[in-house]
């Protein structure tokens, strides 16, 4: 996984999707890779587990190998036809560019590859050996995956089309490009996960790199008529509450087979004390 | 209970759904004639309701003579709006329009309004005296009262401004002469006739205006008369949409009535730090286990009242807690049981 150029992460939102994230760049920059991390949708989810107050469109570092960027909306077509179509700098008047701002929020698939377009950027430059990326939610993810082949009939030839057929082949290359999907041992995020999985092996728009289950416990390892024996109280509740939580969350980890399995970590305040030890977890594994 | 909304609302995966259902069915045995407007619920709450293959419409559930539940299917109902407020012609080449899935799927607050228009609806036909609303996960947040506001600009030219240039053509006519020359250079670049077909998609999705701006008005109107709850957990995510509520929304806007801690622990576990004795009878691993297992989770109680307490100096709102049912609720008892169980529950979903 740590060999690929670009992980984008995503997930149901509120599943970790950011903290996850945040530790697989800064475990890779353990491993000596100099390291990207993006966030597509907001800066906010990194930026807390980074522990800084905020994040601009320019990459800054944040700890040794690690810099972290927000993608900058405003100016994200601007720099996709710049840089990626490599359109002269200047349209010919304002109100081609005006115009072209509302094709980013009309077009299907327009705004998605500008989006897209800029960790791919990111990803294929020599500044870094890989972007990780904080994608966009488990519901909007197949979209983002699927713009490029949406832009490629959308138009027919020239430039953007090209770029758009380049972007779908990085995308679609497994020793380039990895998607983690994060997932909670719950009915709702592992029904998403579950109809995602079947959408992406009917469609394989991205490598899957990893599932990864979030907040998962450990077993406690004492019979049930051990517990059912116990006194009324905190000890039997909390002993009760644990193993019924176990079984369910055992039942909807099956669902989604194979999985890394990331610990519920009891009791951490910050989301950069989560973010730190979860980075030590992929160290381990 | 003051109004006749009830929005239940905040981050996706709170378990919004499932307090929205169980304040429904607590409604109902109050003896108020209540309608719960649901969205993707999870299976088993579903079978709970009753609601497996609902569609838009309102349908009795089965052993609850009070109770009505609906599911909103948020993309039919943004069509229902064109069926209402477009001339038929018009719909129909909008509906059938490549653009239109794309705005109808990018636009939250086009998806809220729609549900927004939807609710409406509901309200002022007049048959329930609570409607319970629980947002779309999407759309959990703050756009769905901001929505209203929102479309009327959608349709009534920001995009058409944006492509046309600041002096928005009256009629289509004008529109060929003054905005097209640019629109075909700006095709040319891109490498086929977008654009154009854009402004003309703009211009049908125009002819929308007048009856939606008319609606958004009472949509608006009921959003404010609503009472509103928003649903959260300890977490960092749902807890920063939950206070959007209280930091984002514009002047003159209503604030949340109250806030529900989701999923909490018992209270009493939140001042447990040793746990006394050595166990009795036990063998000496398995009490280390549960022990052990208790202070597990009592610091994570006091993580979620930490986080409760903090929400509750920064903005003044009313909190709630529900408690964390390991199995969830699989029948109209167990999401009546649910209400009842949680001190301040029925209070701050009420009033």
């Amino acid at each position: 996984m740590f060999s690929r150029r670009l992980l984008l992460v995503s997930g149901k939102g509120g599943v970790g999707k950011s903290a996850v994230a945040t530790s697989l760049a800064l475990a890779a920059a353990r491993r000596g890779s100099r390291v990207l991390l993006m966030g597509m949708v907001d800066a906010l989810g990194l930026a807390i587990h980074l522990g800084v107050d905020d994040l601009g469109p320019e990459p800054r570092q944040t700890s040794p190998g690690v810099h972290a960027s927000v993608l900058d909306r405003a100016n994200a077509l601007d720099e996709y036809l710049r840089l990626q179509v490599h359109l002269p700098r200047a349209m010919p008047t304002k109100q081609v560019t005006r115009a072209l701002n509302v094709l980013v929020e009309t077009a299907p698939g327009v705004r998605e590859i500008v989006s897209m377009g800029k960790p791919i950027f990111e990803a294929q430059r020599r500044a870094w050996d890989m972007v990780v990326v904080d994608a966009p939610p488990l519901g909007q993810l197949i979209s983002y995956l699927r713009a490029p082949a949406t832009i490629e009939r959308l138009v027919p030839t020239g430039a953007v089309q090209r770029q758009a057929a380049a972007m779908r082949r990085f995308l679609g290359n497994p020793e380039r490009s990895g998607l983690v999907l994060v997932t909670l041992p719950e009915e709702l995020p592992i029904t998403e996960t579950v109809s995602a999985l079947t959408e992406l092996a009917k469609e394989p728009l991205i490598d899957l790199a990893k599932v990864v289950a979030n907040r998962v416990l450990g077993g406690l390892d004492v019979p049930a008529h051990v517990v059912a024996g116990l006194p009324d109280g905190p000890l039997r509740h909390a002993a009760e509450l644990h193993q019924t939580l176990t079984t369910q969350q055992r039942f909807w980890l099956e669902a989604i087979g194979e999985a890394t399995l990331l610990p519920q970590l009891f009791g951490l305040m910050t989301p950069g004390e989560v973010a730190a030890r979860l980075t030590d977890l992929w160290d381990d594994a | 209970m003051s109004g006749r909304i009830l929005l239940v609302t905040g981050a996706g995966g709170v378990g919004k759904t499932t307090i929205a259902a169980a304040a429904g069915v607590t409604s109902a045995r109050r003896g108020t004639a209540t309608l719960v407007v649901t969205v993707d619920p999870a299976r088993r709450l579903a079978d709970a309701l009753g609601v497996g293959s609902l569609g838009n419409v309102p349908t009795q559930v089965a052993g609850e003579p009070q109770l009505w539940a609906a599911m909103l299917d948020v993309t039919a109902s943004w069509e229902a709006i064109v069926a209402r407020h477009a001339d038929p012609e018009i719909g129909d080449r909008l509906v059938n329009n490549p653009f239109f899935r794309a705005i109808a799927d990018r636009f939250p607050a086009a998806q809220a309004y729609a549900a927004g228009e939807q609710m409406a609806e509901f309200v002022e036909n007049g048959a329930w005296d609570v409607v319970i609303v629980d947002t779309p996960p999407s759309i959990g947040g703050i756009d769905f009262l901001l929505a209203p506001a929102q479309v009327r600009d959608l349709i009534g030219g920001t995009l058409l401004r944006w492509l046309t240039g600041a002096r928005l053509p009256a009629r289509r006519a004008l529109y060929r002469v003054a905005a097209r020359p640019a629109l075909r250079l700006a095709d040319m670049v891109l490498g086929g006739p977008l654009l154009e077909e854009i402004a003309d998609f703009l211009l049908d999705l125009r002819t929308l205006y007048d009856g939606v701006a008319q609606r958004a008005k009472s949509v608006d109107r009921h959003l404010r008369s609503a009472r509103t709850v928003v649903v959260t957990n300890a977490y960092p995510t749902p807890l920063r949409e939950a206070r959007r509520f209280f930091e984002e929304l514009p002047e003159g806007s209503v604030v949340p009535n109250a806030v529900v801690f989701n999923r909490e622990l018992p209270h009493e576990w939140e001042t447990i730090t040793a746990v006394p004795g050595n166990g009795g009878d036990l063998d000496p691993p398995t009490w280390t286990a549960l022990r052990d297992n208790l202070l597990r989770w009592a610091t994570e109680a006091r993580r979620n009242a930490d986080a409760r307490a903090d929400f509750a100096a920064r903005y003044r709102a009313t909190l709630a807690s529900a408690p964390w049912l390991p199995q969830p609720p699989t029948d109209l008892d167990a999401l009546a049981g649910l209400v009842a169980a949680a001190p301040g529950l029925e209070e701050a979903l009420f009033g």
